[in-house]
């Protein structure tokens, strides 16, 4: 229980200052700006309570709206996302997984770890963008930083996965 | 009863979501309408502490340019310097005896003052962008002040924390700037089309307004923000507005805001005056 507070706090941290000091600055071809933070939310244990799991991801939301002054749009896309994390684990693994692994490579296969990571992306990504564009629409510059962004976010989360201690050690 | 309470609470992770969603999304309307609460933006105390020190570190990568405008600017002001120097010097021969200027008795004090302040984080490619300055309420600064750089416009401030401020900037769908052409009185609105960072468009300017391409495009003067004559940018083209009534102008804007430093938030000593009695003038309508 400690050991999970403490790994989540570790996560949170470093992903966190990550995305608001360097990534946020990143806008490539002024299209696309990967969010990296979910990746703290994408490593919570699964069988986590779901109560627990939309509180974590409305915080994680918060805090980065803090930083980039976007007050509510991430809290309502990581919310989304935190509560359709769940169902989207259980269609693309099925109901046998143990409680309390986490997400990884080792856990999901190289195929299911991916699809989880785009599905779940791609479902923030879309609240996101939409909750912005009500502020301001543009619909076919909207659908291209959509896209634009979910790729760089995937395959930013990809590379990270890979060079991650932590699911390196459980593989063994 | 009982079936029922069970039933609420095996269902409570649903009306944790509705509450959170519709949480985020007062949060975010609530922005668009007022915005002025410190606590959720980037003038809070821990993001505000965090962007002085990347700020810091990020702003000597701009160095070689500042020192470049800097030079200009010197360069400009030592020019109309030696100009004015010369104008004084022709006076001087003209007269026999020279008493010195005489300060007008009845001179009123200039209503704007300039607070100088640094750009501690500053965003440029979104859809609605901010820049965080490093002075806050403790140096005087309120919401509705106006942010210019020595090269142009800035923005307008809109929330204001014990040490930092936030800055709406041109690059903003919300920052709505009366402007005109230089030598020309009609005047116009200032709006972002959410894409180039150079350039905006100066929209509902009336037909009758004369304009060439490259004229320069400054601020009005009419808002009780900005004094007026303060450098915008400069006419790029312009196109017809839909009911043809209005022209609007594609203007190249002055600053470069992808590499902002340094910038003077304009206090007006009058604006409470002038607001106060605007406000009057609408309560007796």
């Amino acid at each position: 229980m400690i050991n999970d507070i403490l790994r989540t706090a570790a996560y949170f941290i470093v992903l966190v200052l990550l995305q608001v000091l360097v990534l946020d600055n990143i806008h490539y071809l002024r299209l696309a700006t990967p969010f990296v933070y979910l990746y703290c939310l994408l490593k919570m244990p699964v069988g986590i309570s779901r109560s627990q799991m939309l509180i974590f991801s409305f915080f994680v939301g918060i805090v980065i709206d803090m930083f980039s002054n976007t007050s509510g749009m991430h809290a309502f896309a990581c919310t989304l996302a935190g509560f359709l994390r769940e169902p989207l684990i259980r269609l693309i693994q099925g109901k046998d997984l143990p409680i309390g692994i986490y997400p990884s490579f080792y856990t999901f296969g190289y195929k299911g770890f991916f699809r989880y990571v785009l599905l779940f992306v791609a479902i923030h990504h879309c609240a996101l963008f939409l909750v912005e564009a009500l502020s301001f629409f543009d619909s076919y510059y909207l659908l291209l930083r959509i896209a634009a962004s979910v790729v760089t976010t995937v395959l930013l989360i990809m590379i990270f996965e890979l060079f991650n201690f932590e699911s390196q050690k459980i593989g063994e | 009863m009982r079936k029922l309470l069970d039933f609420l609470l095996r269902k409570k992770h649903w009306f944790l979501f509705i509450f959170f969603e519709v949480l985020s999304i007062m949060l975010v309307y609530r922005d668009n309408l007022y915005q002025r609460s410190a606590l959720l933006s980037s003038a809070n105390y821990i993001s505000g502490h965090i962007a002085t020190v990347t700020g810091g570190i990020r702003s000597y990568f701009h160095l070689r340019k500042i020192n470049r405008n800097l030079q200009e600017q010197n360069g400009k002001m030592e020019m109309e310097l030696l100009k004015l120097q010369e104008q004084i010097d022709a006076m001087l021969e003209d007269t026999v005896s020279f008493k010195g200027y005489v300060k007008d008795s009845l001179h009123t004090e200039y209503p704007f003052q300039f607070v100088l302040a640094g750009v501690i984080n500053n965003s440029f490619s979104q859809v609605a962008n901010y820049i965080t300055l490093n002075k806050g309420k403790n140096d005087g600064i309120s919401p509705d002040m106006g942010v210019v750089s020595e090269q142009g416009v800035v923005g307008i401030v809109s929330h204001v924390s014990d040490h930092f401020s936030v800055v709406i900037s041109l690059l903003n769908p919300k920052s709505k700037i009366s402007c005109k052409v230089l030598g020309n009185n009609s005047f116009g609105y200032l709006s972002w089309n959410g894409h180039d960072i150079q350039h905006v468009t100066l929209e509902e300017l009336p037909r009758h307004a004369e304009f060439q391409k490259g004229d320069t495009v400054v601020t009005s003067g009419y808002s009780a923000i900005f004094p007026a004559g303060l450098i915008v940018g400069t006419v790029e083209g312009f196109s017809k507005e839909h009911d043809d009534n209005f022209y609007a102008l594609q203007v190249k804007l002055a600053t470069s805001f992808s590499s902002l430093q340094n910038v003077r938030i304009i206090r007006n000593t009058l604006q409470q005056e002038q607001l106060n009695l605007e406000r009057e003038a609408k309560k007796n309508d």
